[in-house]
């Protein structure tokens, strides 16, 4: 863009969106760290049904839009109207990309449970397949297990068991621990 | 003959080419490139609509590109 033609639009920013008319188009030069690409293609789209958009890259960090109008415009009011719908349409794609970038986890997350939702109920297949195994359910630590299976009241066959697995020596002393005490009493 | 330049930065080769073939029926087109452009040179088979061609086109291009994503 040449300053030769520099804009008399001199309300809106130059810092951020010069602009360049000429009889029947403008053309812009918009930071691309202020606006990324997808917002440039955004505006860039809503305007393609009213204007001819080009866009090019006149150096780095730098993009320049042009819109040339394709019905004749008889008034600069008309390009500067233009410019400045293109600009707010373009703050506004803008902003929608920083948000969607920002809740993009969220977003995802919500689509994924929405999509399983509607796949409906499992058919009678999908149960048939389905993996019921409790492999997946790892408990060293008995968290999953009843307080009754834990410490509850053992059965007598339960504590017979008990019994004959302890070691001949140490029955022994437990028997004699036993009868120590019995004498005791 | 109008020679468009498209930045590689913003538009895609394969909307340029898709769009060269959908418009060949209302121009003619040579296709070159640099490191930075697509280059297209246009010429319309009617001059009469010259302006309405080339404009057409470039958003044509811009559409396409748009649709695949744009540039990634």
């Amino acid at each position: 863009m040449s300053t030769d033609n520099q804009t008399s639009f001199t309300d809106i920013p130059e810092a951020v969106v010069s602009v360049a008319a000429t009889d029947r188009s403008v053309s812009m030069v918009v930071d691309s760290e202020l606006y990324p690409l997808q917002a440039v293609y955004g505006a860039s789209y809503i305007f393609i049904d009213r204007c001819y958009v080009f866009i090019d890259r006149p150096e780095p960090g730098k993009y320049r839009v042009t819109l040339t109008a394709k019905e004749s415009v008889e008034e600069a009011e008309a390009l500067r109207q233009l410019v400045g719908e293109y600009a707010n349409e373009l703050l506004s794609c803008a902003w929608r990309h920083q948000v969607t970038q920002d809740n993009r986890v969220a977003i995802e997350t919500v689509t994924v449970q929405a999509i399983a939702g509607a796949m409906g109920e499992p058919s009678l297949d999908d149960l048939a397949d389905f993996d019921f195994t409790d492999e997946a359910l790892d408990d060293p630590l008995g968290i999953a297990q009843s307080w009754e299976d834990k410490h509850g009241r053992k059965s007598p066959a339960e504590k017979e068991q008990a019994k004959a697995k302890v070691p001949e020596g140490e029955a022994a002393e437990a028997t004699e621990a036993a009868s120590t005490e019995e004498a005791s009493a | 003959m109008t020679e468009l330049r498209f930045p590689r930065e913003v538009y895609v080769g394969e909307a340029v080419d898709e769009a060269v073939k959908t418009w060949s029926r209302f121009a003619e087109f040579e296709l070159s490139e640099t490191d930075d452009h697509w280059v297209v040179t246009v010429t319309p088979k009617h001059e009469a609509a010259a302006r309405q061609i080339i404009g057409e086109f470039g958003n044509f291009v811009l559409g396409l590109t748009i649709d695949r994503g744009g540039v990634s």
